[in-house]
């Protein structure tokens, strides 16, 4: 007895020919279509970059390219391996009983696929190594520096260059964390903002004081934990303005306690005219009142 | 045959069979035979059920997260209470269900497939399932504690597991439950690697042994590398927190020491609960193609690389904390996309041109392949640090973890039982309901992973209880991938009710190898086996003894099926 036979005594009796053929399309239908619903959701800015969001410095760009370039790839591989296997499952199916041919080892083939995916990923590695050291590059000069410190539950963002009479830190700006029950709409104005000028090189210098954070700004395509002990750096050349919308939220991206979620602030790319008024009207009131607001 | 005797322990259950079992006079004495038997096969079965019912603990805590999620601010449990679920999903799902679920499976089947009549160390085997019992309920009894459970997520980074900033016992009861379970699993791990390297049949050469049994001989030896490392740095950690030392003290590096001695151990654990997976794939796929595994020795020296080079990318997770050296561990990790590559292209090479057929064991493996090729393709980009930048700790990594994970974990595992299941029972679980199963777990799984990967990248971080400001498709995305994830808990009651129907109404097996085309040692005994496994055991000439012994006239080369098979034991 074949292990077919005796399948189909477990299961329902043979039906329609019709029935077997709605029974099977009708998964395949049913994917088709939630892939579209899902494809048709993304405006054509996403899916130049392939879903990342509009990158908003040149670092970003650099993460854009790679990023493209990477699914090129992989969406090639992945086609040859799915179909190579829904090729088998199609045509190779059961069709009498002749027993296949039994092949075991194939050399050539065996050394193809073993050396074209180190090739693949050699390509990889270079494309990967030369976009990090641009990415991690810190040795530009940089125009304005923002030492940031994560602390639970929220972010201080403190401008040194900008000194403020009795304080050691300069322009300081902190916020509320986010608590939904104010309502959310309104509350965005109360999260700490991160303000800094377009195409001017920006210095970041993360610290904190209690646990590990991560400080993620989504039109950087970048984030970078912020590590109690283990102060971190990192450099940006916005490439265009930033005034709100759902990309101006910053947020923590590493677990850091009850009210991680809550974790937020804003970022505001602006030119560097806005910025200097902005700046130095923060400096004024600071000077003026003996410390952050 | 081997002339190994295992004397039975006093008062240790006689008969290995428990649906034969002769002596099931009192109410529970069928439990307390399975509760003090050293026979492998059934501390196998002990092992998958108690890592099954930790799978639907943790499903059934991912659903209430899902829940939670399915608007931007719900309030269906509170962000402490999300803390501890993700948490205690995390580190169950992991560690109390796909761990122990590989030690369930290593206990079925890999002593048969060497033909060895247990284990080699019987007794030190129950003792590793009872430190597994033991130290996973107090992991789930720590929900009951005032403070409730552990809220620091599964890889626990420090500084936020210390005294001052996770305060109560919840912490400490994780801590030294996992220290427990973890130990159970190292001597688990003890146990397989000298029952395939001392117990295997005459004949059963190392490059005779069946691609699963490789598998499991790999991951004991990661276990033996990486697991002491979790279990000293979790004992460290509880002395910092109950006697005040300060290793994993911030000021002098401790949050960075953490993270590389967890790695250490966590990126070896995601080859751990992959690779014996791998291998009940590679088991499944020959058999309902008719045809030999493709580049067996090629597949070997693949298993054997991506068990070395797993212990050398650990600091992938690690790109960004802006520690490590970037080019070298993300070189590595590249490099181990390669011998999974080869492992695709020989299971591909496996299944081309055979006669496949669609048993729900091989829809699972199919759906494995499809599934966690997409996971693999998103870890090539996870492993270049620009990349990893951008979106790393999101929604992104948590739908590649899940590919990776749950494609290879939960379709191998449901592919392992329905293709082993009689060798289990002896009984073949429902057709119909498997496929009905296999259907619907595939399409919410897609439905609830695939639309993570866009939640990530509009910037929807991982572990988060609520998610304000992301756009209004963010909700919508999270309400498909909730309610699919829903459809996918409910598949289960498929799975379950189908194992209810075959335990009451099945047909009992009588063939040593129901599926006809069965290629290794496990097939060539009675369903289920005797309680030393084997009567006789076949001549092993090549990788598929089994396949020999029922088909002694097929070489290579095509050839009419004889389907009045050879009598059984014949050529031992």
């Amino acid at each position: 007895m074949s292990p077919h036979n005796r399948a189909d005594k477990h299961g329902a009796p043979r039906r329609g020919a019709r029935v077997r053929l709605i029974r099977r399309w009708l998964p395949r239908a049913a994917l088709f279509i939630a892939l579209a619903t899902l494809t048709a959701g993304c405006n054509s800015t996403t899916v130049d970059n392939l879903g990342l969001r509009n990158p908003l410095t040149t670092q970003a760009k650099l993460v854009v390219h790679l990023w493209q370039g990477s699914w090129i790839a992989a969406i090639c591989v992945g086609v040859v391996v799915w179909g190579g296997i829904l090729w088998a499952v199609i045509f190779h199916r059961k069709r009498g009983d002749t027993v296949p041919e039994q092949v075991r080892y194939n050399l050539p083939i065996e050394i193809m696929y073993t050396v074209i995916p180190f090739i693949m990923v050699g390509v990889l590695f270079y494309f990967t190594a030369r976009d990090e050291n641009r990415i991690d590059d810190l040795s530009a000069h940089p125009d304005v520096v923002v030492d940031v410190t994560g602390f639970q539950w929220s972010w201080e963002f403190q401008y040194p260059q900008y000194t403020v009479k009795n304080s050691a830190n300069g322009v300081t700006e902190v916020g509320y964390m986010w608590n939904g029950k104010l309502g959310s709409s309104s509350n965005e104005n109360e999260l700490p903002l991160l303000e800094i000028p377009d195409h001017e090189t920006v210095r970041f210098n993360l610290t904190s004081n209690d646990v590990i954070h991560s400080f993620w700004v989504l039109p950087f395509d970048f984030k970078r934990d912020v590590v109690p002990g283990h102060p971190n750096h990192f450099q940006v050349t916005p490439t265009g303005t930033l005034y709100g919308g759902p990309d101006s939220i910053g947020r923590c991206s590493e677990l850091c306690g009850l009210y991680h979620s809550r974790m937020l602030f804003r970022i505001k790319i602006v030119t560097p005219a806005q910025f200097t008024a902005w700046v130095t009207a923060q400096q004024k009131l600071q000077n003026a009142s003996g410390g952050a607001q | 045959m081997t002339t190994y005797q295992q004397p039975a322990p006093a008062g240790a259950a006689q008969p290995g069979v428990p649906q034969t079992a002769q002596r099931g006079y009192h109410k529970g004495s069928l439990l307390a035979d399975w509760l003090s038997s050293t026979d492998h096969k059934v501390i196998g079965h002990l092992y998958l059920i108690t890592s099954f019912a930790f799978f639907l603990i943790g499903g059934l805590m991912a659903m209430i997260m899902r829940a939670q999620l399915m608007g931007p601010d719900n309030h269906i449990v509170s962000d402490q209470q999300y803390n501890e679920l993700f948490t205690m999903h995390g580190t169950i799902m992991l560690l109390l269900f796909a761990t122990p679920l590989f030690v369930g499976f290593a206990n079925e089947i890999m002593p048969l497939q060497i033909g060895a009549p247990d284990v080699a160390f019987p007794r030190l085997n129950l003792l590793s399932y009872y430190m597994f019992l033991f130290g996973g309920s107090i992991l789930l009894i720590s929900f009951l504690t005032p403070g409730g459970a552990a809220a620091f997520g599964w890889y626990a980074y420090s500084p936020l597991t210390s005294a001052q900033y996770s305060p109560g016992i919840g912490g400490d009861l994780w801590i030294m439950g996992l220290t427990l379970a973890g130990l159970g699993t190292i001597l688990g791990g003890v146990n397989f690697v000298t029952t395939i390297l001392c117990m295997r049949a005459p004949g059963m050469t190392m490059f005779r042994m069946p691609i699963f049994t490789w598998n499991i001989l790999l991951t004991s030896m990661l276990v033996l590398l990486a697991f002491p490392v979790l279990a000293a740095a979790l004992l460290v950690l509880e002395i910092d927190r109950k006697l005040g030392a300060q290793v994993f003290s911030a000021n002098s590096g401790g949050a960075i020491l953490w993270q590389h001695l967890f790695w250490f151990f966590g990126h070896p654990e995601v080859y751990i609960v992959a690779l014996p997976f791998f291998g009940i794939a590679t088991e499944v796929l020959p058999v309902f193609s008719r045809k030999p595994l493709f580049g067996y020795k090629g597949l070997v020296a693949a298993t054997i690389a991506i068990a070395g080079l797993s212990l050398t990318v650990w600091a992938h997770h690690m790109f960004t904390t802006g520690a490590v050296l970037l080019p070298f561990f993300s070189f590595m990790t590249f490099l181990i996309a390669v011998p999974t590559g080869v492992k695709f292209f020989n299971w591909v090479g496996t299944i081309w041109r055979g006669q496949i057929t669609f048993e729900p064991a091989m829809l699972f493996i199919l759906g494995f392949l499809i599934v966690f090729l997409f996971g693999g393709l998103t870890g090539v980009i996870l492993a270049s640090p620009p990349l990893d930048f951008a979106v790393s700790d999101s929604y992104f990594v948590v739908a590649h973890f899940h590919y990776v994970l749950f494609g290879t974990v939960v379709f191998c595992m449901f592919g392992g039982f329905y293709f082993w299941w009689p060798k289990f029972t002896g009984k073949i679980l429902d057709y119909r309901l498997g496929q009905w199963h296999f259907w619907l777990v595939f399409l919410s799984f897609n439905g609830t992973f695939l639309v993570q990967h866009w939640l990530g990248l509009m910037g929807m971080p991982r572990r988060v209880a609520n998610y304000p400001f992301l756009p209004h498709l963010a909700t919508t995305l999270n309400d498909i991938s909730s309610v699919s994830s829903f459809v996918l808990g409910a598949s289960t009651f498929v799975f379950l009710y189908n194992v209810y129907k075959t335990w009451k109404t099945g047909e009992q097996v009588t063939e040593d190898d129901p599926w006809g085309f069965s290629n290794s040692l496990e097939w060539a005994t009675s369903c289920p086996p005797p309680r030393h496994n084997f009567t006789s055991i076949p001549r092993i000439r090549s990788e598929r003894p089994a396949f020999d012994l029922h088909y002694p006239h097929i070489r290579s080369g095509r050839e009419r099926v004889d389907h009045h098979k050879q009598s059984i034991g014949a050529g031992s």
